[in-house]
């Protein structure tokens, strides 16, 4: 049927690139036995529980023997609060943008209005804009308004304009809009408006058939959309440290700041973590896809 | 039954994540001992003053604030101690001069306090509120030139930015910053990644003043600089002692910190000060204009700088302590530390290292020239 | 009111995209006008802006001194080299990306359907641990004690072959390789998306016309694909562009490329009327690249994927 279904040089290929797009992550995870507290080179799995002796004269006491390094890291109270900011950001800005995003990609294809071109137009700057000027730019914004805002009301402490996690998920929403609006406007290029003229012709409205017929078929973009500014939300750094305040920093901000210092098999063990949970996620999604297909 | 499997593991790691999520500092309630999830008992306040903010919000350097000072301030005070980290001076100033930061408390080292006061960026301090605190410093680090009168800062931590090579695998060792010019070392250098250090030390080793705006100083500095540069194998200002401990790198420039970290985990790896004197820095606390939660910071100040708490930066952070109280409080209470301390030239440098010292200052208009300069010695390939 | 709303599509499409646009508008539009502007001001000593209208910063990245008259003359290649450095890299690393991208979307849209979807999510997984450190795995991977040296010396010993480590890190090859790596994931879903839409019919039409497998792969699965490869160019020569932790991180900031001089600008050099010139100077080339390839080939917008 398919001449190239075979092909060794095909297969061989994605072997070795897989092969390369894992290595790196599994020499993360091992790394995260290491004895080596700076973690500079790998001197060897941590294997007695108790007393723990380590490189550089360092003696630890270590209960949890090779998951020492897993155990450090729960105590870390900043890991955790910066993780729970992280997937908060992520969660908010991600359900906003997709659905302003997909109202957005809806109206460039399939109405015509004076600004579209000036619309669409604009919807490709957070593409080409560097980072660092989107996160300057957005950060003089927030501080020149909330400066003003606040002399002119005359706020007390407590209720002034500051950056903060609001501050954050607001950027995070204007970097993705964009990403989830082409997705879902690429999907509805495709489209088959057959389906929503037969409902239309039994006699649904718009709004029904909206909702019955076109989201329905829409999803498999919007979903695409959605993950793609999940995904950009999770791993942002620099337009995240422009915008955030007391009490919001984000785990790659965390990380970052620590990978700069000292580099414990810490920042291993939770990339680990990371990794494990999200192929868990990843294989019970595919579970319940196969369930619903089978 | 996979699939069963697979929730359930999915639980597993949940669950355990959320109860690591709700650990946290144990003890309090009922007995009259604070005492941290580590274990360190917390001392109480010598002065305790009067709060009524719920919160502080740090500023700080990355890694340079022991756990326990948040977690014995909490239970002491009660107060929720919010902590963002920066790696740069920067960073630092380019945050907090955008405005809309709610930051009360923030660590600027002294080149960039001038520069900060300038810009109204930090307030002056209420020396009324801080007694005990200047008591207990060591005169040497107060009354600075960038701050005569200690107005705006208090010393927290100071240091050095000087050669270090790795005496088992350098059979030459530097000695003054003009040997790093020695073809011998060419692709075996690590260097700070800062313009002002870097041009500053080419400076000092052509006689001149490292914060010199001299336009002719500076063409021949970077005429030397120029030459240096392509035997610089990386530069680093985050962690510069991971390169030669790795054994990447066997000599170059780093700072006090890196200098004794390195030195303990492979100890041939040697610190010394360049004949012709070393950079010394000192970082500073200072408060933010229009902090919004004034009586928590210096609550805070009076609390962490006490000689009970203070030493704790002996053990965690080996740099030049300013705070002669938790020196003394170290010698009597901690003396491994405290001769550990002591022995080191690294936090305890000779009088002469000091004495020969330089220190960076800014140099206003002509920072762009110095940063011209540095994209160009970088930029030629 | 509510039934001229009913009516009226192009007010229906206004209020759709209305929320968007605002979003755009305040914190993208306005940033960048404000950065234009900047770039058009003096600085201050203390590293502020002093608002005015001055060329001088573009002047100086093109390289002539303002009270030059003769270009020719004192021509400063210093900051042109920096951009076709980074043009240099950001080419180098694309072409590599379709190469090693391209047979594994290949692969994976020919797989089984079922199967597609968790290979797909593989190729995800990874950018969803933290940016900077899979670039930090990377330099534990190509230290001099690191862990490929580790394995080829445990080879060598096996043999018996003296072995010297091979100096990897702090290389141009090291920065290559963590470019690549990086934004590999960024090419192989948009050509798997445009590779999944052909239709297999179409194989078999040439199959049944006597075209071999090289031969269909040239003029029906490559140009078919074309978008796909179009769309992952962008979304990979733009960012690389702009990237600084991979070559400070692997490169040992030997070299200064775009990215790093704009962030240097903003934070050491305290210059922003300079790093707004350079950032707008930066979004025009990219531009202008992103515009001629995208007429050249047609812009696809393959970046759906399922």
């Amino acid at each position: 049927m398919n001449p190239h279904r075979r092909s060794p040089f095909v297969i061989v290929m994605t072997a070795l690139v897989f092969f390369f797009l894992y290595a790196p992550i599994f020499v993360l995870m091992l790394y995260s036995f290491n004895t080596s507290r700076t973690n500079v080179t790998f001197e060897g799995f941590i294997t007695a529980f108790g007393p723990l002796q380590m490189q550089g004269s360092l003696v630890v006491q270590s209960p949890c023997g090779p998951f020492h390094w897993f155990c450090d890291l729960t105590r870390n109270q900043e890991v955790m609060t910066a993780a729970r900011n992280t997937l908060t950001i992520a969660f908010v800005s991600t359900i906003v943008s997709t659905i302003i995003g997909t109202m957005a990609a809806i109206a460039l294809q399939r109405h015509d209005f004076k600004i579209k071109p000036f619309a669409q137009l604009s919807l490709y700057i957070p593409i080409i804009i560097p980072e660092i000027v989107m996160g300057i730019g957005i950060l003089t914004l927030f501080s020149q308004v909330f400066t003003w805002v606040n002399t002119a009301f005359n706020l007390p402490p407590d209720l002034r304009l500051t950056l903060g996690m609001g501050t954050v998920i607001v950027s995070h929403i204007a970097f993705s809009v964009p990403f989830v609006t082409l997705v879902v406007q690429a999907r509805l290029q495709g489209f088959d408006k057959s389906y929503e003229e037969a409902a239309m012709d039994l006699g649904a409205n718009e709004l029904v058939t909206f909702w019955r017929v076109t989201l329905p078929m829409l999803l498999p973009g919007v979903l695409s959309g959605a993950l793609l500014a999940f995904t950009l939300s999770l791993d942002d750094f620099v337009i995240t440290f422009f915008t955030t305040g007391p009490g919001a920093t984000t785990l790659p901000i965390y990380v970052y700041g620590l990978l700069r210092r000292i580099i414990t098999p810490q920042v291993n063990a939770l990339s680990t973590v990371w990794i494990l949970i999200v192929l868990a996620a990843v294989f019970l999604l595919q579970r319940m896809e196969n369930r619903e297909t089978a | 039954m996979k699939r069963l499997h697979t929730l359930l593991s999915l639980l597993v790691l949940a669950g355990w994540l959320l109860a690591a999520c709700g650990g946290g500092a144990a003890g309090g309630g009922e007995q009259k001992e604070l005492v941290t999830s580590s274990g360190f008992v917390c001392p109480l306040p010598d002065t305790k003053l009067e709060v009524t903010s719920k919160q502080l919000n740090l500023f700080v350097w990355t890694e340079y604030i022991p756990s326990e000072w948040k977690e014995c301030f909490t239970l002491v005070y009660g107060i929720k101690v919010n902590h963002d980290e920066y790696s740069s001076n920067e960073e630092m100033y380019a945050k907090l001069s955008a405005g809309g930061s709610n930051y009360d408390l923030v660590q600027p080292t002294d080149y960039i306090v001038s520069l900060m006061v300038k810009q109204g960026l930090i307030q002056k301090l209420d020396k009324s509120r801080l007694q005990v605190v200047l008591a207990n410093m060591d005169p040497n680090y107060m009354g600075l030139e960038f701050d005569p009168n200690n107005d705006y800062t208090l010393p927290y931590q100071a240091g050095t930015d000087a050669l270090i090579y790795n005496a088992d695998t350098v059979q030459n060792p530097p000695k003054k910053w003009a040997d790093l010019w020695n073809p011998e070392y060419a692709g075996r250098m690590v260097f700070l990644d800062d313009s002002r250090v870097i041009i500053g030390m080419t400076l000092i080793m052509l006689g001149y003043d490292p914060n010199t705006t001299d336009p002719a100083q500076l063409d021949e500095a970077k005429t030397r600089l120029a030459e240096l540069i392509p035997n610089v194998k990386l530069f680093d200002s985050d962690s510069p002692k991971t390169a030669l401990i790795a054994g990447d790198v066997d000599l170059g420039i780093t700072w006090t910190g890196e200098a004794f970290t390195a030195n303990q985990e492979v100890p041939s790896i040697t610190y010394v000060y360049p004949e012709e004197g070393a950079i010394l820095w000192q970082d500073n606390w200072a408060i933010v204009s229009n902090a919004p939660n004034l009586d928590a910071a210096y609550a805070w100040l009076n609390y962490t700088m006490q000689p009970n708490l203070f030493w704790l930066m002996l053990r965690d952070f080996p740099y030049i302590n300013p705070n002669k109280g938790a020196l003394e409080f170290a010698k009597t209470n901690q003396p491994d530390l405290y001769d550990l301390y002591m022995a080191s030239p690294i936090t305890n440098p000779p009088q002469e290292a000091i004495d020969k010292g330089h220190r960076i200052k800014d140099v206003g208009e002509a920072l762009p020239l110095y940063d011209q300069i540095w994209t160009e010695v970088k930029g030629g390939e | 009111m509510l039934q001229r709303l009913r009516e009226d599509k192009s007010l229906q499409g206004l209020l759709l995209i209305a929320p968007t646009l605002l979003w755009m508008i305040v914190l993208l539009i306005i940033p960048l006008i404000l950065t234009l502007v900047v770039s058009f001001g003096r600085r201050s000593p203390e590293g502020e802006v002093i608002f005015t209208f001055t060329l001088d910063n573009y002047i100086r990245l093109l390289g002539l001194q303002p009270d030059c008259l003769n270009p020719f003359a004192c021509f400063d290649p210093l900051y042109v080299s920096i951009l076709f450095r980074s043009l240099s890299l950001a080419f180098n690393t694309t072409v590599i990306v379709i190469l090693l991208a391209y047979p594994l979307a290949y692969f994976i849209a020919r797989a089984p359907r079922k199967q597609r979807n968790t290979f797909l999510f593989l190729v995800l997984v990874p950018l969803w641990t933290n940016f900077v450190i899979r670039v930090y795995a990377w330099m534990m991977l190509l230290r001099t004690q690191g862990a490929i040296n580790g394995v080829l010396g445990w080879l060598a010993s096996l043999f018996g072959i003296p072995f010297t480590p091979l100096e990897m890190l702090y290389t141009p090859g090291a920065v290559l390789t963590g470019m690549v790596y990086e934004f590999l994931p960024f090419m192989i879903l948009p050509i798997y998306t445009s590779l999944e839409k052909i239709d297999p019919a179409l194989y078999e039409a040439a199959a049944d016309l006597g075209a071999n497998a090289l031969k269909t792969f040239w003029r029906i699965t490559l140009p078919l694909s074309m978008p796909g490869v179009v769309a992952g160019t962008i979304l990979v020569f733009i960012p690389v562009m702009g990237t600084f932790v991979v070559s400070d991180l692997l490169g040992g900031k030997q070299v200064i490329l775009v990215g790093n001089l704009i962030q240097r600008q903003f934070l050491d050099a305290r210059d922003p009327t300079f790093g707004s010139a350079a950032s707008l100077v930066l979004m025009v080339m990219t531009l202008i690249v992103t515009l001629f390839y995208t007429r050249k080939f047609g812009f696809g917008k393959e970046l759906v994927v399922g």
